[in-house]
């Protein structure tokens, strides 16, 4: 039993990677816009896609398709936000009717391309275990997560002290005051967007290569994305990486003690649970907004 | 060099400024007083672009300044210290006073100008690592102004600057502003109290109700005369 519980500790830790360079971009986002981007999941299902084509038609490896992941996933972010800033009036309300329709557009558009049967990768090299003591995964689980980590560690370092990522947060912290120092906010969304759909690309490729993928994916990781982005108290990078392992963690959890038909359910338990005991989120605690 | 010429503006269908013209000269402290709601700092937001002109015109060293964007006019070198502050709040003071230096053209002086505002705010040296959420209403009035100055602005807007602080304070931030006139700064000043703004100003303008009441060099005003003008409906 006790293995079967660090396994799974394990196994959640691992999928927490690619839950949280989903969240992040999501939490991007919606610093500089104050918008929700509802079809956020659906940009890392594209990558998925991009990738099961890149395997199934050229033969390439899933980590190689990663570049073509970015050009595509990129594009269709900056897509999203040409549409997202055309609204006028009230964005943060109407953004969430407009990208919640975009969403169902990109999946619909995804079960046209690539039909509604379920897909994974055959790359033998990924799938071979890897064995850590007494846990095992698989080897592309490994691979994606120590990528995770890095690009999570990058977009950290990008935040802090490149001129670009600072602008971004202060675009997030206050947009009037931003201006004043000559930061255009609109150039400054649309580089928020384009790093989300970096972190969103990478995503997709991992969730192809270690789990399995079907056109109504997207919107469950949009779900999950928002579930953690709430949980880590909005504006918290350390929070979204850790909200990210909770949730993978409580997910493997329940399927491995109740049923994986709970799967989806637990998420939102742990959800309503946290926001019961800490309503500003794991890490919005004494921070005050404004 | 900054002229306002026949300017018009407001917010929406509420117009404040009513046909407005004024000259910023080089090198001078220009005070602007008047009480609340005369338009003196929709003044300010006017020529920063923060708010569109209805009518007349702003101009920088003769270049036309209206319908451009509030970033394209701070990079065009004229620094706006806003009224009630607004610091990056989720930011540490140095990474506040840095994004003052933004544009492309003010990079390379980054490191020079910090430290001179760390000589100019030795306070904020000691606070530099600390959010800017954290510090009291003077200190961020110092990352405020401190910000202002990174990006070595050929014009410097203050808008209110004795605003909610303490006495002790104020005169810790007029006599930093003494400093920087004596450096031959061109500054604006928008300020309530106008004993402060008369002790430091070149030229003083008086507003009420979106027009120029007065207009004088600040060693020929009358202070009983503008205080008539002052409370006068």
């Amino acid at each position: 039993m006790t293995e079967l519980i660090l396994q799974s500790l394990y196994s959640g830790l691992l999928v927490g990677g690619a839950y949280a360079l989903i969240a992040l971009g999501l939490a991007l986002v919606f610093g500089t816009m104050k918008i929700i981007n509802l079809a956020h999941g659906e940009l890392v299902l594209l990558a998925a896609y991009v990738a099961y084509t890149a395997e199934s038609q050229f033969g390439l490896n899933p980590l190689a398709s990663i570049p073509f992941a970015l050009v595509i996933v990129c594009a269709s972010a900056v897509l999203v936000y040409l549409l997202v800033s055309r609204i006028r009036v009230n964005r943060e309300l109407n953004s969430l009717i407009l990208t919640f329709g975009l969403g169902i557009i990109l999946t619909n558009a995804v079960l046209i391309v690539w039909s509604a049967n379920i897909r994974s990768t055959s790359s033998a090299w990924l799938q071979d275990a890897v064995v850590l003591g007494p846990l095992f995964s698989m080897r592309s689980e490994v691979v994606f997560f120590v990528l995770s980590l890095a690009l999570a560690g990058g977009l950290w370092w990008w935040l802090s002290r490149s001129w670009y990522g600072r602008a971004v947060r202060a675009v997030s912290s206050n947009r009037d005051a931003a201006k004043l120092m000559g930061i255009d906010p609109v150039r400054t969304e649309l580089v928020s967007f384009v790093v989300a759909g970096v972190l969103a690309s990478v995503a997709g490729v991992a969730i192809y290569s270690s789990s399995v993928i079907q056109p109504a994916l997207g919107h469950a990781l949009t779900i999950k994305a928002f579930i953690i982005t709430v949980l880590a108290g909005i504006g918290s990078m350390p929070g979204v990486l850790l909200g990210a392992v909770l949730l993978g963690v409580t997910e493997s959890l329940t399927v491995t003690l109740a049923s994986s038909a709970l799967q989806e359910l637990a998420g939102m338990v742990l959800f309503l649970l946290v926001l019961f005991v800490m309503p500003n989120g794991l890490f919005g605690g004494a921070r005050r907004r404004g | 060099m900054l002229e306002v010429n026949r300017v018009r503006a407001g917010y929406g269908a509420i117009n404040v400024l009513w046909d407005l013209s004024l000259t910023i000269r080089e090198g001078e402290v220009t005070a602007i007083i008047g009480p609340n709601g005369a338009g003196k700092t929709t003044l300010l937001r006017a020529i920063m672009g923060l708010i569109p002109l209805s009518q007349g015109d702003i101009a920088l060293h003769g270049d036309s300044l209206a319908g451009r964007q509030t970033w394209s006019i701070a990079r065009h070198g004229i620094s706006l210290i806003p009224e009630g502050r607004l610091v990056f709040r989720d930011m540490t003071v140095e990474d506040n006073l840095t994004m003052g230096a933004f544009p492309n053209s003010r990079r390379a002086g980054v490191a020079h100008n910090l430290a001179r505002v760390y000589e100019l705010f030795p306070r904020l040296a000691e606070r530099r690592r600390q959010l800017a959420g954290a510090l009291s209403g003077g200190e961020a009035q110092m990352v405020a102004i401190g910000r202002g100055l990174m990006a070595e602005p050929s014009v410097l807007l203050v808008d209110e600057p004795s605003l909610g602080l303490a006495p002790v304070m104020v005169q810790e931030i007029f006599g930093i502003l003494e400093r920087l006139k004596a450096e031959g700064r061109t500054i604006v000043l928008v300020e309530q109290n106008t004993h402060l703004a008369l002790s430091l100003a070149d030229h003083v303008h008086l507003m009420q109700a979106g027009r120029l009441l007065l207009s004088e060099p600040a060693p020929r005003v009358d202070l009983q005369r503008l205080h008539d003008l002052y409370f006068a409906r």
